[in-house]
């Protein structure tokens, strides 16, 4: 089809099938969007796009009007007439494809048995047939950090693209960091005080100072799985994601990296990083924030706070994404872009919080070389929403695309609404 | 209710003489008839007569005489008391003493549930936790050691009862003597006993406060029953003996200011006035406890400082609980200061030694001391009805008294004997020769200086030998029995190298000692010492203690972050040039001015004006009605589950309203006016609801909406299936159905009882024993007469199905189905059937049964005509209800306007309350919500929140309301660290984070 105009309206196409969605095929055509608004993730925007998209990268990201480009070098281009484009966005610390019905037992894979799992590896259990994924995607979010939980070392955590056959090729990075919990003050559920925190605090120090020492030789006499895992938080490979949300379990987790020098941590949750912004920045420690859409932890805080930490943090100059753990998480991962959505309504800039959501993701999980924004030479994985894809009101995502490939934006619950729609409309 | 006319039974009379008068003695008898009389004192004849100079005379453990002019009988022991103070003994009308403490006998366990009968063997109420037959006369044992501790604190008669269960049983008088119990025991069967605590009891029901509250009720229902019909099949101890008992005085432990309302509010229904027991927070509803008009049982455990000085520490400690340790002495002052009768209980203190501090903490902080002392004396025995017998020392009464060293609120003032029906306990002896000072002690010839400190119990001594120019101290012991002295002590000098031993008498006030003494090597000799001129004391001024003018610390309503100083208040209101989201046909107006009056929409328009109106700048601004969450779990206290049986419809949320919860304003804070707190989803048939407005500040029953038609929670699926255990009936969706064609039969058959009993003449009535009410089917007919609307917990469209032909075949249209995820499927069966649908926007994947959840069910579902809403079910959600309509938007494609109207018109309507809420109408309810934006936008804030003319919410004065949360705090901090500096004890830093009901909680 070459030299065709390609011209899509808006919403116009549905791929209307009975079929399990399906991984989409390799890129082999030659792609040119054209006049999108192109939001790239790096607080950039440009308003008439041409953006083309080559063996899955993206080759030119330019403003249309001002540079020549040459249509017979593609194969379609597609005219966007004002759509949004945007880059896949990324929901790190997820335990999607690791869990399907929460109150069924036996469809979760997130939590291993033990307190010290750091060599359990989510990436094999992540299941690429789950229908909550393609749900997620449907609403622009592409690349997941697959993320066990639980213990006190809950295990290794993976990044994937949500458009594969199985895990191995879903594989984005693999083992990318080791997940802990620190120990709370308080059960979660119950509220009440909990009488072995200083005991599990121990238990982490001694954990860590052993796992320290064995990785200072290679020729273990005996291999130690646990140790084994922890290797590569000590030696820079892998990131420490330490889940703390209180300004004391934040600050004795800083510590503790300090002490057994780990080389890169990511706090999870962060609900008082922005009152220790100046430890954290010390320290080169960046923030994956707990959901936006959340309760105040205390009585007394403003009840905004949840919404406005994005910006208290970027006003404080902490680096940090954001992230979607807590209840009805899986299914909740479509509401990423919202969460980014809500940080704009309550003080930052919508490029920025589109940032959030993308290239800082991108940043604090390592993979910003290769994807979090629409930048020549990264993966070409985005996606088109007919408006402003962090607002429920506009979001409508018509395509989206992983490393070039087109994934089908369709699944289960379209399925069923076309399904009952049809009854009714034939009664 | 059929008023009961009942006899009030004594079992056993006051007997003031010694009870062992039935006792056989052995040997010869020894009765004492001497008198005793207590002279010089400063004494209290009651709570307000204190005379100077005094003297009580007492004999066989009764007061003869008290006053100025006393005259002595010859065969009388005679206390000087000069100097000391008398007051009657204290009473505490709150106590377990002597009591066995309940044992837990084994666990219901899954599925042992009460319905199965798990009552205790015997003719006695089916429910464990109903005991009404438990006489505490008959439990008391004497405890001496539990008494002395009593006594130390200047009791000297307490109420008793065994603190077990929801009816507790009758209460004991007994003194605080260490006879016979049948000297002790004063009285049986004095008061009535209740509590919100199922205690020991092993039964499942009731599994949450409305389940106690709802079982109280049929209890009452069935005494009535029990009491008007006499030829019923049925004998019952337990309800016989709350007939019995009937008149007593009743003492509901209610343990929180809303649950002393709650309790009033079932006395209201049965026409009976508890006294309440509280919990010392009742400043907090100071207005509406006394509009109880129940008298009051007040505990002095306040709560302990927090250990703050760590910042990090200090912000674990709420707000609330900040508050409430500042504002817990001010308590019992504010209490007097409404004119509430109220008695003070030692109950609920861990560490009794705090009585009498807190007590006084609580005079200095505003309680008066004629109050203190009326609120343990005139009024616990007025209250029990025995104030002719105790609380004052007058002819007559009981010789229970107290003798203290000074005003017993002074802080060094000390109890020296508690006197218990004419019998001393010497608690610190007054009598005791004070031997401290500076003596000349002169042994045989020789001259040492005895300094003699510590205290008259414990007198130490030193002398300081000096050799040259060193000085050595050396011990010497002194014991000082009566008027006789020891000293030992070795100096260990030229005199004496071993131990000299002294002994001898005190004379001269103890200013004299003189005696014989023997040296280590065997030689008697004479000693005496002579205590040296009093050293000029320093004159010390008499510090005039700063009384600061009492500053009571300001309540707050709630008295929590964000609570209001006073309570809002309705002013004209003009909403200019905004953009006006009818909700009519009119559509969205734009530049559209709206005025509120008296609570209501008065007017809608251009270029409004009103006078006196304040003018709200609505320019660029959106102005729609307030949302109203069709399905909330928020503000509800200890449970939103009654799971015990599969039909529990008595239970109501309507008496578990909880105004304290902090989620109430970030509601109001999300553009949320009104909630309809529903039941859980444990239960086929779960309980009623109640329907609120967020009014902020006010009291439970404020909040609700009233002249709403009743609603209750009906639920299906997974649910009902796992709740109860593995044993409770039903197990399966086949189970459901079948309970509830049981329940609306029954309550057919139940009914048509009862009209069988209205159609006959009232002589025939006479003859038969009418039905008995049974609430839980009373409620079934309402549902069935449409005076109570069905809202149902539903996923999957079999049982949706189900439920409507259980509905059709009773009669009744189900009204609402909540949740209904599968609604797309079944949505023209719904709309025939004539129910609506309030769901999630796009939960889904959280059970088996929502795996068919579509976000694009409410789209449907509104396209076939179905009243549709969507809800929260969640605190969190329910403060975004704006963002979850817009989701109709993206899922389906519903107009904006529609949309909008699935969070505020659709649940009004479902709620029956379209006439008034739902839109913006001249006529309706002024409950409105100014939006920065397009409300269904993300980008959309809420600056005003508004409900009844009021302004609830605003987001001009938050700024200035969190600044006001953080310097309050940090005031009351500062404090705490003073007070714990002071020596004040401390707890560590922690607040309980209170509990997010879901549909799904179980448990308190």
């Amino acid at each position: 089809m070459k030299n065709a105009f390609l011209i899509l309206f808006i919403g116009a196409f549905i791929t209307a099938s009975a079929q399990i969605e399906t991984p989409g095929p390799k890129q082999t055509k030659k792609i040119m969007l054209l006049n999108g608004i192109a939001h790239l993730g790096n607080g950039e925007v440009i308003k008439n796009s041409a953006i083309s998209i080559i063996d899955g990268k993206f080759e030119i990201v330019a403003n249309a009007a001002t540079i020549k480009i040459d249509f017979k070098q593609f194969d379609t281009v597609i005219e966007l007439r004002g759509q949004h484009v945007y880059p896949g966005i990324i929901a790190p610390n997820s335990t999607l494809g690791l869990t399907e019905i929460g109150a069924v037992r036996m469809t979760s894979d997130y939590a291993e048995y033990g307190m010290f799992n750091p060599h359990v590896r989510s990436i094999i259990a992540y299941n690429t047939e789950s229908k909550i994924t393609t749900t997620v995607r449907s609403n622009g979010v592409l690349l997941g950090q697959i993320t066990p939980r639980g213990g006190q070392i809950a295990g290794t955590s993976s990044v994937v693209e949500f458009d594969a056959w199985n895990w191995e090729d879903a594989v984005y990075k693999e083992n990318d960091g080791v997940h802990m919990g620190w120990p709370k003050t308080r059960h979660q559920w119950t509220g009440k005080k909990n009488e072995k925190f200083d005991k599990e605090v121990a238990q982490l120090n001694d954990f860590f100072a052993n796992a320290l020492a064995y990785s200072k030789v290679t020729d273990n006499a005996e291999k130690n799985f646990r140790f084994e895992a922890m290797r590569g938080v000590f030696n820079g490979e892998q990131t420490l994601f330490v889940h703390a949300n209180f300004i004391k379990e934040i600050t004795e987790a800083i510590l503790l990296s300090k002490k057994y020098a780990v080389k890169k941590l990511v706090i999870v949750g962060g609900y008082d990083a922005w009152m220790v912004a100046d430890m954290l920045k010390e320290n080169k420690v960046s923030v994956m924030l707990k959901r936006v859409h959340s309760l105040p932890e205390r009585q007394e805080d403003d009840v905004y706070l949840p919404y406005k930490l994005p910006k208290k943090l970027l006003d404080a100059g902490v680096f940090f994404c954001l992230e979607n753990s807590g209840d009805m998480e899986a299914m909740g991962t479509r509401n990423l872009p919202f969460y980014a959505g809500t940080a704009a309504a309550y003080g930052i800039d919508k490029e920025e919080a589109l940032k959030l959501i993308t290239l800082n993701t991108a940043t604090i999980l390592g993979i910003d070389k290769t994807v979090g924004s629409i930048e020549s030479g990264k993966d070409a994985t985005f996606f088109i929403s007919t408006g402003d894809a962090l607002d429920m009101r506009t979001n409508n995502v018509t395509s989206a695309y992983i490393q070039g490939r087109e994934m089908d934006v369709d699944n289960h619950q379209k399925k069923l609404y076309r399904k009952y729609s049809g009854k009714y409309e034939n009664q | 209710m059929k008023k009961l006319l009942l006899i009030l039974s004594i079992l056993f009379c006051f007997n003031l003489t010694q009870a062992q008068e039935t006792f056989i003695v052995n040997g010869t008898h020894h009765k004492i008839h001497n008198y005793y009389a207590f002279t010089n004192a400063t004494i209290f004849i009651d709570y307000q007569t204190k005379i100077e100079n005094a003297t009580l005379l007492i004999k066989d453990g009764k007061i003869e005489a008290v006053g100025n002019k006393v005259e002595v009988p010859g065969n009388t022991v005679i206390h000087n008391l000069e100097g000391k103070y008398l007051y009657p003994s204290l009473i505490d009308i709150y106590s377990d003493y002597g009591m066995p403490v309940g044992v837990k006998k084994g666990s219901a366990g899954h599925g042992a549930h009460a319905a199965k009968g798990t009552a205790k063997k015997g003719a006695y109420n089916w429910n464990k936790a109903i005991r009404p037959e438990v006489d505490a006369s008959q439990l008391f044992l004497v405890n001496e050691k539990k008494a002395a501790q009593l006594r130390k604190l200047g009791f000297g008669v307490v109420l008793t009862h065994q603190q077990d269960g929801i009816m507790r049983g009758t209460s004991a008088l007994v003194t605080l003597g260490d006879d016979q119990a049948n000297a002790v025991l004063l009285a049986a069967n004095v008061t009535n006993q209740l509590a919100f605590n199922k205690g020991t009891s092993t039964d499942n029901y009731p599994g949450s406060l409305m389940g106690m509250i709802a079982l109280i009720k049929q209890t009452y229902y069935d005494v009535d029953w029990l009491f008007n019909n006499k030829e019923v099949d049925e004998f019952n101890i337990s309800l016989n003996t709350i007939i019995e008992n009937w008149k007593l005085p009743q003492i509901f432990e209610a343990n929180d200011k809303l649950s002393i309302l709650r309790a009033d509010k079932i006395g209201d229904e049965f026409e009976m006035q508890y006294i309440f027991k509280g919990s010392g927070n009742e400043y907090q509803r100071i207005k509406e406890i006394k509009a109880t008009e129940g008298k009051l049982i007040i505990p002095l455990n306040f709560p302990k400082a927090y250990d703050v000085e760590d910042p990090y520490d200090a912000l674990k400690v709420n707000y609330s609980s900040l508050k409430h340790w500042e504002s817990a002495p001010y308590n019992l002052g504010i209490v007097a200061q409404n004119e509430i009768d109220f008695a003070i209980t030692a109950s609920d203190l861990k560490d009794k030694k705090m009585f009498l501090k807190n007590l006084r903490k609580a005079v200095k902080s505003g309680l008066s001391e004629s109050a203190a002392l009326k609120a343990l004396t005139y009024n616990p025995a007025q209250f029990i009805g025995k104030y002719d017998k105790i609380g004052s020392l007058e002819k007559g009464k009981m010789a229970n008294f107290i003798i203290t060293s000074d005003n017993i609120f002074n802080e060094k003032s000390k109890i020296h004997e508690n006197w218990v029906r004419g019998k001393q306990h010497v608690i610190s002896n007054y009598r005791l020769t004070n031997v401290t000072g500076n003596y000349d002690l002169n042994i045989a010839g020789t001259i040492y200086q005895l300094a003699v400190t510590g205290s008259p119990e414990k007198p130490v001594g030193n002398i300081a030998l000096i050799t040259g120019k060193d000085t050595t101290k050396i011990k010497v012991d002194i014991v000082v029995k009566g008027k006789a002295i020891n000293v030992n002590f070795n100096p260990n000098d030229t005199f004496q190298k071993g131990t000299v031993r002294l002994a001898g008498n005190i004379s001269s006030n103890g200013g004299i000692w003189d005696g014989n003494g023997h040296l280590s090597n065997g030689e008697w000799i004479k000693w005496s010492a002579i205590k040296g001129k009093k050293e000029a004391k320093k004159e010390k001024k008499a510090v005039v203690a700063k009384t600061d003018s009492l500053v009571v610390p300001k309540t707050q309503y709630p008295n929590m972050a964000y609570g209001l100083d006073s309570i809002t208040t309705a002013k004209t209101t003009i909403i200019k040039g905004a953009t006006v989201w009818t909700n009519e046909a009119e559509g969205i107006l734009t530049n559209t001015d709206v005025l509120l009056k008296n609570g209501k929409i008065a007017l809608i328009g251009k270029g409004l004006a009103a006078e006196g109106a304040q003018i709200i700048d609505g320019t660029n601004k959106h102005l729609t009605t307030g949302i109203i969450d069709e399905h909330s779990h928020i503000a509800i206290s200890r449970g939103v589950n009654e799971c015990t049986q599969a039909v529990t419809a008595e239970v109501s949320i309507s008496d578990v309203i909880n105004s304290d919860d902090i989620n109430i304003y970030r509601q109001l804070a999300g553009g949320v006016t009104a909630c309809h707190l529903l039941h859980g989803s444990c239960n086929p048939v779960g309980g009623q609801s109640a329907i609120i407005k967020l009014r902020w500040g006010s009291s439970p029953e404020e909040m609700k909406i009233k002249n709403t038609p009743g609603f209750i929670k009906f639920a299906l699926g997974e649910n009902v299936k796992r709740a109860g255990g593995t044993s409770r009936f039903p197990q399966t969706r086949m189970g459901v159905e079948q309970v509830y064609y049981d329940a609306f039969v029954r309550a057919k058959e139940y009914q048509a009882k009862w009209d069988a009993f209205a159609a006959l003449s009232e002589k025939e009535r006479a003859n038969v024993p009418a039905p008995r009410i049974d609430l839980e089917l009373e409620t079934m007919n309402e549902i069935m007469n449409k005076e109570r609307f069905i809202s149902c917990h539903s996923y999957q469209q079999g049982e949706i199905n189900m439920l409507m032909h259980v509905a059709d075949s009773m009669g009744f249209t189900v009204n609402t189905f909540t949740h209904i995820l599968e609604g797309y499927k079944v949505a023209d069966k719904m709309k025939k059937h004539g129910a609506g649908g309030s769901t999630f926007s796009d939960w889904w994947a959280y059970k088996f049964e929502v795996n068919d959840a579509i976000p694009y069910n409410g789209a449907i579902m509104h396209k076939q005509g179905v009243v549709t809403a969507f809800n929260s079910d969640d605190a969190e959600m329910g403060r975004r209800l704006n963002q979850e309509a817009a989701k109709a938007v993206k899922y389906g494609g519903v107009s904006e306007e529609e949309a909008w109207k699935f969070v505020t018109l659709n649940p009004a309507k479902l709620l029956h309350l379209d006439n008034r809420m739902g839109s913006i109408k001249i006529g309706k309810d002024a409950d409105v919500v100014l939006w920065s934006d397009n409300p269904l936008s993300i980008y959309a804030t809420v600056e005003k929140t508004i409900i009844d003319g009021k302004v609830y919410f605003d987001i001009e004065t938050e700024a200035a309301k969190q600044k006001a949360n953080a310097t309050e705090k940090a005031r009351i901090v500062e404090k705490m660290i003073v007070a714990k500096k002071g020596g004040a004890k401390t707890q560590k830093a922690t607040s309980k984070k209170p509990k997010l009901y879901h549909c799904d909680t179980v448990g308190e």
